[in-house]
């Protein structure tokens, strides 16, 4: 008690910042002590909803099998499925069972297709969780809808159309990405329409994820695409361009020739990128009688073209740049130029005096 | 000199201490709120994005991973085998055998059936010429993997090597022994593909530890807290850096370094600028700095990205001899790095890098331990002359030892509320140990070790010339 | 049922692991299931089974690991089927070098499955 009285007196006959220094300590102790405690209580929490996670999800996922095999011919749904119904609807109320019903069903729904995977469906409309998914869509916080959207995405609610259409310019990419994806997994080709309403740019991630889904259908009958070539949305053209080269749009040719001359630098690119790989004569004349304007980056995807598609024609031009500055453009052109003219390509090494550009020549001849 | 005159220049000193002090604390505390708001938005994006997608789809673009390795024997046919498991499609893996001495190259040989093929190399940076060849697999099922051997010049000239020798879109420079996780690359390549506005010119990664923790075949298969207080007392540094510092510069876009064990860097810019210095041992801050400048100077908007995830483990030094020549390496190459490009300090012409970031780097990474050296030099010499306030000086190291411990355990939250790697049971009882104990086991070591790299790059000329050529591919 | 044949399943996916146990239980078949290719590994040599259905990508051991120990460790012809997820055309094609028998994209039908299963079992 006598010391405890001795440290007030010490605070109280302190200068004021060794005060103001020592109230600072005592929060900081009080901060660590209760954040250490916390911490174990948090940590304890996270081993906990670990184990109980894996309880619900192994009791729903029973649930579901016996679901998808107690059904039968006579009647829509069977009395025991109805009790499973019932089931699921109550615990859809709670938010943290909704979130493992449904990841469950999801889990399956992801790995299969055939009727089963239309009784999953079945289910999360019987069960009423669908309804709890629009109700997502009314939330202020953007991942509270995107996660709803994505949720109707992988149970393939196509009823959702229209709902889903309002966000398809919302501020958010996050949203707009999950509309997009929603778009596309569920109407395929069709579902591209966005792009003639889409005012923000669309990612290179963006772009990638949609092919992919795309490219997980069969059907190959994919609308006109020259609209979109011409967007004033530069990422709808670089997107288009992925697709013309992919689904070889030759019928798209004409536009894209126009598209060399876009005043984006990427998308000029990119448009020699896929006339090379459609193989469109027509493109090299046009490029050749504008060459000396054209950036480096063009110049080099033009000797890729020329690559592909070379003719007798060429070989003064390639003559003229076969010692460009630049080292792919001298490879391109010494790689053609050996096919067109091997003998002129020999005396080139012959008369050259620098020995980093016969080995180049060599390595050619080589290979 | 009378009394009044020394008495002022004591206080002048005590106010200085004071402001640097208080400047350091607020900064801490700043910057633990931005990381606290930019790991939160995280999260929430990440939950969203489905990598599956991305990684098996062949229209993504290229990626090389490129390893130097120095006299790597020992495990180096593992690590290799490591990083051909990545889940991502488009990417190959290029080996650099940096003038080795040891039997790396034949071990590579024999475990890949690798032929030696003939390459053309666009020799775009100059670097030490090729030793043995270029070697490619005869095994359909190592295609993705090349091997280069050449002759010494140090890591940054092996990577420098692995530049040229690319023709992918984009290079992650990688230490030779870290584990990478199978979908580190499409975690990583995402910045540089979502980013509409800006050019992406690099994404950073995190350095986990990987001491004691259960490695098969090149995968990780659990994940264990250290025995030893040097690597405990690092995991928690690691945290705190990784976690609350450079999310918190990612978000102000002001990260000068990306750890040299693990970053992905947009190939065309990163040799548009020269590729890595040879002429340092801190290559991996010094590449970042110099293509920040670039793109200052060329007046383009950019961004240096970084991600979170636990992606990447290497072993951290378990000694403190080990340890020490790290941190005094690591030292010397701040220094380096800040003067040779100390033009951008306080330039407003370089925006936030001359006014922020840059001035941070100078004031509370390189003269941190120097100032320290120098309160602590100063309080002996006022013990030596009896003019200590031991109240002032008991109150104020009280508050910075609380204030230490108490921002170690925001890292520890940040790191439960995140990622969550340390799940068994006891080890949050060993975070909290030893952050209260860190200050004692692990920054006098580092405070040393920092010491001894301003000595040897202002007075061992020779040291810093000499370690050049064998300082070869010591961790992280 | 001691004559049963035994199926070995790989799969990290428990939902469908237990989807497909019922539904091959039901043909009569006697399933044993691992959720990675550590435990696949496990219980293909405790067992030896008539058929191993395996998933490419799974944690810590690939099927395509599991297919290449079961060929060239235990030198074994078991007749194997593949899961492969879109888009792993590229690991599709290893698994068949390493002599995988089949393969089923998902998402697949369950019913499929269970047809090839029969041709190869019979």
């Amino acid at each position: 008690m006598k010391s405890y009285q001795y440290l007030i007196d010490y605070f109280e006959n302190s200068p004021p910042i060794i005060q103001v220094v020592w109230v600072v300590c005592c929060v900081f102790l009080v901060s660590i002590v209760s954040l250490v405690l916390y911490l174990k209580f948090l940590r304890s929490k996270l081993r906990k909803d670990e184990k109980i996670v894996a309880k619900f999800q192994k009791e729903y996922e029973s649930d579901l099998i016996s679901y998808l095999y107690a059904g039968n011919e006579e009647e829509a749904i069977s009395a025991e499925q109805q009790i499973i119904i019932d089931k699921l609807k109550i615990c859809a109320a709670d938010e943290f069972k909704r979130r493992i019903v449904v990841s469950t069903l999801l889990r399956l729904r992801n790995e299969i297709s055939g009727e089963m995977a239309e009784a999953i469906q079945k289910l999360y409309f019987q069960s009423g969780l669908i309804t709890y998914a629009f109700k997502k869509f009314k939330s202020n916080k953007w991942y509270v809808v995107a996660k709803g959207i994505r949720e109707l995405t992988q149970l393939q609610v196509k009823e959702a159309h229209d709902k889903v259409m309002i966000f398809v310019n919302h501020p958010k990419k996050e949203i707009r990405k999950e509309v997009q994806l929603y778009l596309v997994t569920l109407f395929h080709f069709e579902g591209l329409k966005f792009l003639d309403l889409l005012e923000t740019p669309l990612s290179e991630w963006d772009q990638i994820q949609l092919l992919e889904v795309l490219q997980r259908f069969d059907e190959q009958e994919i609308p006109d695409i020259n609209p979109w070539l011409k967007s004033t949305n530069d990422s709808v053209v670089a997107f288009t361009l992925k697709l013309a080269k992919i689904y070889n749009q030759f019928e798209a040719k004409d536009t894209l020739l126009e598209l060399l001359a876009h005043p984006q630098k990427k998308i000029r690119v990119e448009a020699i990128q896929v006339l090379c790989h459609l193989q469109v004569f027509e493109a090299k004349d046009v490029l050749k009688n504008k060459f000396g304007e054209l950036s480096l980056e063009e110049q080099i995807a033009f000797f890729k073209l020329l690559e592909n598609i070379f003719e007798t024609g060429d070989e003064p031009f390639l003559l003229a740049h076969v010692n460009h500055e630049n080292f792919e453009i001298k490879v391109s052109a010494l790689k053609v130029l050996k096919i067109l003219n091997f003998e002129k390509f020999k005396s080139l090494k012959e008369n050259s005096a620098m020995p980093e550009y016969v080995k180049i020549v060599e390595f050619i001849e080589h290979n | 000199m009378n009394t009044s005159t020394v008495q002022i220049i004591i206080l002048i000193i005590h106010i200085l201490f004071f402001i640097y002090a208080s400047f350091a604390i607020a900064s801490y505390v700043v910057l633990a709120i931005i990381s606290a708001v930019e790991t939160k938005e995280y999260m929430k994006k990440n939950s969203f994005v489905n990598y599956k997608e991305i990684l098996s789809s062949t229209i993504s673009p290229s990626i090389s991973i490129i390893a130097p390795a120095y006299n790597e024997s020992l495990n180096i046919i593992e690590n290799v085998r490591s990083l051909l498991s990545s889940h991502y499609v488009n990417y190959d893996v290029i080996i650099v055998n940096d003038g080795s001495k040891d039997d790396s190259l034949e071990k590579l040989i024999v475990a890949y059936d690798l032929v030696k093929v003939d390459f053309l190399i666009n020799q775009q940076i100059p670097t030490k010429p090729i030793r043995a060849g270029v070697f490619k697999s005869t095994n359909p099922a190592f295609e993705k993997l090349t091997v280069v051997d050449k002759e010494n010049g140090g890591k940054a000239d092996a990577l420098n090597m692995g530049l040229n020798i690319s023709n992918h879109q984009y290079v992650a420079c990688i230490d030779v022994d870290c584990l990478l996780l199978e979908n580190a690359l499409q975690k990583m390549i995402k910045p540089f593909l979502e980013v509409t506005d800006k050019t992406v010119i690099a994404t950073g990664g995190v350095i986990r530890i990987a001491n004691s923790c259960i490695i098969k075949d090149g995968k990780l298969l659990d994940v264990n807290f250290p025995k030893k207080w040097i690597e405990k007392a690092q995991i928690l540094e690691y945290l705190r850096a990784f976690l609350l510092g450079r999310m918190a510069w990612s978000r102000l876009n002001g990260l000068l370094v990306i750890s040299g064990a693990f970053g992905l860097f947009n190939k065309k810019i990163a040799i548009e600028v020269g590729g890595y210095d040879t002429n340092t041992v801190g290559e991996d801050m010094e590449i970042i700095v110099r293509m920040r400048r670039y793109m200052e100077e060329k007046k383009e908007k950019y961004k240096v990205a970084y991600i979170p995830d636990p992606l990447c483990w290497t072993e951290a030094p378990d000694n403190y001899k080990i340890f020490i020549s790290q941190r005094n390496r690591w030292t010397r190459g701040t220094i380096e790095t800040l003067r040779k490009h100390r033009k951008i300090a306080f330039n407003k012409n370089y925006k936030s890098l001359g006014m922020l970031s840059y001035p941070y780097w100078l004031f509370f990474e390189r003269l941190a331990p120097v100032i320290e050296v120098i309160g602590i030099i100063y309080f002996v010499i006022l013990m030596a002359l009896n003019e200590v306030r031991w109240d002032y000086a008991f109150a104020f190291i009280i508050l910075a030892y609380l204030f230490t411990v108490l921002f170690s355990i925001v890292a520890i939250f940040s790191e439960e509320l995140t990622f969550h790697q340390y799940k068994k049971k006891g080890t949050g009882f060993k975070l909290i140990l030893i952050s209260a104990l860190e200050p004692f086991v692990l920054h006098p070591f580092i405070l040393y070790a920092a010491i001894r790299g301003n000595m040897d790059y202002y007075f061992n000329k020779k040291k810093k010339w000499g370690e050049m050529t064998r300082k070869g591919m010591a961790k992280a | 049922m001691s004559d049963a044949k035994k199926i070995v399943l790989a799969e990290d996916n428990s939902t469908l692991s237990l989807l497909l146990k019922f539904r091959l239980e039901k043909e009569g078949y006697k399933l044993l299931i691992a959720v990675d290719g550590k435990e696949a590994i496990e219980l293909i040599e405790q067992h030896d089974p008539e058929l191993i259905l395996t998933d490419i990508m799974m944690p810590f051991i690939s099927g395509l690991e599991v297919i290449s120990h079961v060929r060239n460790k235990l030198a074994k012809q078991t007749p194997i089927i593949v899961f492969s997820a879109a888009g792993q055309e590229e690991m599709v094609l290893k698994a068949f070098n390493l002599g995988a028998n089949d393969f089923m994209g998902k998402p697949f039908s369950p019913n499929e499955l269970v047809i090839r299963v029969k041709r190869l079992l019979r």
